[in-house]
């Protein structure tokens, strides 16, 4: 069960609105190694991990990742908000604008909407690790290009948090691991899959 | 498997012999050193060890000038507390650390909520109208730093 609290992990304040910012910051909603992906991947993982920390781990990460969804949103919406139909057209924000108007949508910068295939839970303890210690250097990629492209202060500023986030989460997955290897027989780690044998 | 007691804040522990064919990552030794709450938010992570930021971009303000940025402040490093417990449940001094700061923050949300309106839904079994409505939402644009 969840419970919504009325407020952002880290303010977001974007002074001034800039659609062309938005068109590729859009992709850490719902683009490949975005928080979306993230969210439901860590969520989706937690019921074949067979360990409480990771349980735990997965729970409390996925949750995060949910409410940096909300944050990379909030900087969306609010580059996008009173914009005239030149400062669209000046920004190349049409195509978007016309499927969308200002609304947010998960899709990638590319404009491919999000997709299920960007992520995976694969029901392995060691698989699903790897691919969440992956996924956090893919986000924190793509929040790196993000702070090469953007000029803008108050966007960095958010995108510098987010990034750092991604870096913590990779120690901690890394962490994970070692503890599910801790249970796992060392003298052959992929004896079985703990998860389901 | 003897591993090094003696690391820096900004290294962990490693098997000195290990089992081929597998990813390694440091433990982090100690919940200590750690950043301010305010100072915490702003880097975004409590363990200096951790910080690593992209060309040296940091943000160096604080964030806890305002009520609803002490109310961020806390309940972040708490959240880094969790994460750092999820994996080293037998620490004790960071479960001391993190009990204190759950305590700080149900304090401080009180005085928040009283003030501002509700952040959660439980929160308007004490208000005198049904204040959940009220703007600004989390995602709205403010000018002027709210609550």
């Amino acid at each position: 069960m969840f419970i919504y609290q009325k407020k952002l992990q880290y303010p977001v304040k974007i002074a001034n609105p800039n659609p062309a910012l938005a068109k590729f910051i859009l992709t850490q909603y719902g683009g490949p190694d975005g928080e979306l992906g993230a969210s439901l991947r860590y969520l989706s993982q937690r019921y074949s991990m067979p360990y409480p920390e990771l349980k735990g781990l997965l729970t409390d990460i996925g949750t995060e990742e949910l409410g940096h969804l909300e944050m990379v949103a909030a900087i969306v919406h609010q580059l996008t908000r009173k914009m005239t139909p030149e400062e669209i057209k000046k920004a190349g924000f049409e195509a978007y604008f016309v499927d969308h108007t200002a609304g947010v949508y998960p899709q990638f910068a590319s404009g491919t909407p999000w997709t299920a295939a960007t992520m995976q839970v694969k029901g392995d303890v060691i698989t699903d690790l790897s691919e969440d210690m992956a996924a956090e250097q893919k986000a924190r990629t793509t929040y790196d290009n993000i702070l090469r492209l953007s000029d803008d202060p108050d966007v960095n500023d958010v995108i510098k948090f987010l990034r750092e986030r991604e870096v913590v989460h990779y120690q901690r997955f890394g962490e994970g691991l070692r503890k599910a290897i801790e249970k796992l027989d060392a003298k052959n780690f992929y004896a079985v899959n703990p998860a389901f044998d | 498997m003897d591993e090094n007691k003696n690391c820096g804040f900004k290294e962990g522990m490693l098997p000195s012999c290990a089992p081929l064919a597998m990813a390694y990552v440091p433990m982090q030794q100690s919940v200590k050193p750690i950043y301010s709450n305010g100072e915490s938010l702003s880097r975004g992570t409590l363990f200096p060890g951790l910080d690593l930021p992209f060309m040296n971009m940091v943000n160096t303000g604080d964030l806890t000038g305002t009520p609803l940025g002490e109310v961020m402040a806390l309940d972040f490093v708490a959240h880094e507390l969790a994460l750092y417990l999820d994996t080293h449940s037998e620490d004790e001094d960071a479960f001391e650390l993190y009990k204190n700061v759950l305590n700080l923050s149900k304090t401080t949300k009180e005085k928040y909520v009283k003030l501002y309106g509700p952040l959660t839904q439980q929160d308007m079994s004490q208000a005198q109208s049904y204040t959940w409505l009220k703007n600004p939402w989390p995602w709205d644009y403010c000018a002027k730093k709210e609550g």
